[in-house]
């Protein structure tokens, strides 16, 4: 494999960490009230 | 506490304007697809074919798209921030200058100053104007969210701020030019650096300015529509970050097998496959806030409009990727096939969209009930069949065009000449300009129905005047 | 955190779209239009060249010609050889377009003479009867600004004379235009280079065939040479054709290679099968004009 190929697969593996990491902090299931919280708010009467 | 008197005289006049820019952009889009069949139908020098047909997609993107955006804008940042517009005099201007700067374009595009560049022709004095009518929008925008009385941003003041930054970068950047006289300027990038920069900004403009605010428009008038909230709020964080920051690297798509570094190409293609993935995050997003409401389909037009609307986009964001990869793109790109795509977009998603927002915004800007619902529905139904026949007549001819260009006989040469080729066409563009009118009809029976809306629509049941404070 | 703080949002937004920015449209400029992609004989456009690149903008010829051959056969095969990155250094901004509503016109330059350009262009349907192409003869009718044009090339830092400019008062629009198309992808000597050699003994393989199958080949000629040589070859942009004058092996190489010099093009792309039925049509069908 040359550098090109490795830089390619870090980056690609960089960018699928930082991915996960959002997605799991996103769906922790203890905030799952508090983080779906917003949708019932802007259906109040506005 | 009392209710914030929101601003909505200012909401009309842009969903006014945006329809008369819409029909002009429909209109002589019909006026072209006729010229492509009889080259009679050119008049030189202002009405040829050459010089239409950017006026046709710069009305359709920047008048009635972005006429759209203003009004939906405003009217939903108001809401979302229980507070009233900023400044109701830099809104005033915004429109005048809006206005202004539709008249110019058209006008100068006719006259045949034309940048060339796709979706940016107009010339660097428009640019000026367009930059200053987008920082007066963002400022206005962006000090009413700051001054918002709702702590909690909803997600589509997230996809209308990312549009507001987006665009105004992406359309900065391609407009850098050097000015030789009052309408000619030639760009400051050169050959392949100047294709890059023009794709990078081209496919992008269609995701700041044709995907992100119909987005945010989808987010907010859906679940305002059903009675619903949206499914997830968590999936659409999601979505959100990953589609703007997975769409920049896209652009190079518009340019597989061209001159342009390999690696950029290749680039290109990969994300535009993982795109699927935030796109289809906003689709799943609005079919599971159907979950028990799939009757609203046949009782409310409003939903009808959204999740037809979120279904072509669904589409379209499955083909474009399609269209990305390097083996297909070698066979469709060029031919009849792009433009078929581009308009299941524009007619189907987008503006499908847009007059859900604006039918859901009549009675609470007008304070009248929309005039007639059959006449909603036949609205409905002559878009969505006019602009199926545009573009199914397309895929079907780029796939024969695509096929005959390539086609090779026994002995390695070609089987047809370029011309022949074009002849096999003409069937398909005379289906394709009769979806066009048939879309076009389906848009005048919309203006029909607004304009007696605002002429003769009963007065809306108590409980809407009650939530709607009128300035 | 960002769900409440709208600076902090459009900060991080801005982050999120400069990433691929940077790396797809700024990093790129370290290598396009460098040293490295330079061509020999790649050269700015004169005066009359870059007025007939701006009247083509000015008309959206872009709307439906493109000007990028892409490396598949097909398409080298139609369009010649594929474009390469120094061939466009000079092209403020590039025009290679987006959409074949008529053919690329990269590799135009040279193709045709000029004389097929004037008349295609101001009846496109004399030469492609069922063409959609409007037409431009009223180009012909406009002087060009000498003045407005040594601005241009200042501007844009192309050499040029004052003889140039001075020349173009006696030129028209359609002049600059043709001028312009007659450069397009002929920087580089692509047509030398990526000639077929004909090799070994050439063989007529339809030697002898009948009248009936002589006019079977007739759409052949209409499609490909009637509008430069008549059709009853009676000659017009190019020379009447008359059978006698060259023999088969001769005439076979003319329509094969082209003549360059003369602004015959080439027509190998035919194959060498329909190249021989044009030749014994030319040498021996009765029914036209000879």
């Amino acid at each position: 494999m040359d550098l090109a190929s490795i830089m390619y697969l870090a980056v690609t593996f960089g960018l699928f960490v930082i991915f996960a990491l959002i997605v799991g902090n996103t769906y922790k299931r203890k905030n799952k009230q508090k983080k779906e919280a917003p949708k019932y708010r802007m259906m109040d009467d506005d | 506490m009392g209710k914030p008197q929101y601003h909505t005289d200012i909401v009309k006049s842009f969903v006014n304007w945006s329809l008369v820019w819409g029909v002009v952009a429909v209109l002589v889009g019909v006026i072209v697809s006729f010229q492509m069949i009889n080259p009679d139908l050119n008049y030189p020098p202002y009405f040829t074919f050459g010089r239409l047909r950017p006026i046709h997609t710069n009305a359709g993107i920047y008048g009635w798209g972005v006429g759209t955006i203003f009004a939906m804008f405003i009217y939903m940042v108001q809401r979302l921030c229980k507070t009233p517009l900023w400044s109701l005099g830099l809104a005033r201007f915004q429109l005048w200058l809006f206005n202004a700067t539709i008249i110019a374009a058209a006008v100068t595009l006719l006259l045949g100053y034309n940048t060339t560049l796709e979706y940016h022709e107009m010339e660097w004095p428009i640019d000026l104007m367009i930059v200053v009518l987008w920082v007066v929008f963002s400022i206005n925008i962006i000090m009413t969210i700051i001054k918002r009385k709702e702590e909690q941003m909803y997600i589509s003041l997230w996809y209308m701020m990312a549009a507001l930054i987006g665009v105004a970068i992406l359309f900065t950047v391609n407009a850098l030019a050097v000015p030789v006289s009052a309408f000619k300027s030639y760009s400051i990038f050169a050959g392949t650096n100047s294709a890059n920069v023009q794709w990078w900004f081209g496919h992008n403009a269609v995701a700041m300015a044709l995907t992100a605010p119909p987005l945010a428009m989808f987010y907010y008038f859906l679940p305002k529509s059903t009675g619903v909230p949206i499914y997830s709020h968590r999936l659409s964080i999601i979505a959100f970050w990953s589609l703007i920051f997975m769409y920049l690297w896209t652009g190079a798509h518009h340019l597989l097998w061209t001159p342009i570094p390999d690696w950029i190409q290749t680039l290109a293609m990969a994300f535009s496959i993982m795109l699927i993935a935030p796109s289809w995050g906003s689709v799943i997003n609005g079919y599971m806030s159907m979950k028990g409401q799939w009757h609203q389909m046949r009782d409310n037009y409003l939903v009808k409009f959204l999740i037809l609307g979120i279904t072509f986009y669904g589409l379209q964001t499955l083909q474009g990727p399609m269209q990305a990869i390097r083996t297909f793109s070698a066979f469709i790109h060029y031919t009849d096939w792009v433009p078929g795509h581009i308009h299941m977009g524009t007619m189907g998603w987008v503006s499908l969209v847009s007059v859900a927002g604006i039918y859901f915004l009549l009675p609470r800007i007008y304070g009248r009930e929309v005039y007639s619902i059959p006449l909603a529905n036949l609205h409905f139904w002559l878009v969505v069949i006019g602009q199926l026949i545009w573009s199914t007549s397309m895929w079907i001819s780029g796939i024969l065009q695509a096929g005959m260009w390539n086609a090779m006989n026994a002995d390695g040469s070609l089987t047809y000449t370029f011309t022949e080729t074009m002849v096999e066409m003409y069937p398909y563009w005379w289906i394709r300009a009769i979806g066009g009118v048939i879309y076009l009809i389906g848009i005048l029976v919309f203006i029909y129905n607004v304009y007696m809306t605002v002429q003769k629509g009963k007065e809306p049941a108590p409980k809407l005047l009650e939530v709607e404070g009128r300035a | 955190m960002w769900e409440k703080k709208p600076i902090l949002l459009m900060l991080m937004a801005t982050a999120a779209i400069l990433v691929g920015t940077t790396i797809t449209m700024i990093l790129p400029f370290v290598w396009v239009n460098t040293e490295a992609d330079r061509i020999e004989g790649v050269t700015p456009y004169t005066p009359l060249e870059q007025e007939g690149r701006d009247i083509y903008m000015r008309e959206g010829c872009n709307n439906c010609h493109t000007q990028t051959v892409r490396p598949l056969v097909a398409e080298v095969l139609r369009y010649g050889d594929y474009s390469k990155s120094g061939e466009f250094v000079y092209d403020r901004p590039f025009l290679w377009g987006s959409k074949r509503t008529g053919p690329d016109l990269a590799r135009l330059g040279g193709k045709y003479p000029d004389a097929w350009h004037y008349q295609h262009m101001e009846t496109p349907r004399s030469i492609f009867p069922k063409t959609n192409m409007p037409a431009y003869g009223w180009l012909s009718n406009n002087a060009l600004k000498p003045d407005k044009v040594r601005r241009k090339m200042q501007v844009l830092g192309f050499p040029h004379s004052e003889a140039q400019i001075a020349e173009l008062a006696t030129k028209n629009e359609m002049d600059a235009i043709i001028a312009y198309m007659q450069k397009l992808g002929s920087d580089i000597p692509w047509r030398q280079t990526g000639r077929t050699e004909i090799v070994g003994e050439l063989r007529n393989p339809f030697s002898g065939a009948d009248q009936t199958t002589l006019a079977g080949w007739r759409p052949l000629y209409q499609s490909n040479c009637s509008a430069c040589h008549g059709t009853n070859m009676e000659g017009g942009i190019g020379p009447e054709l008359v059978g006698d004058y060259y023999d088969e092996e001769t005439l076979f190489r003319i329509i094969y290679d082209g003549i360059a010099a003369g602004g015959m093009p080439a027509y190998a792309n035919l194959g060498s099968e329909r190249v021989w039925q044009l030749v014994n049509l030319i040498k021996y069908d009765q029914s036209t004009g000879d």
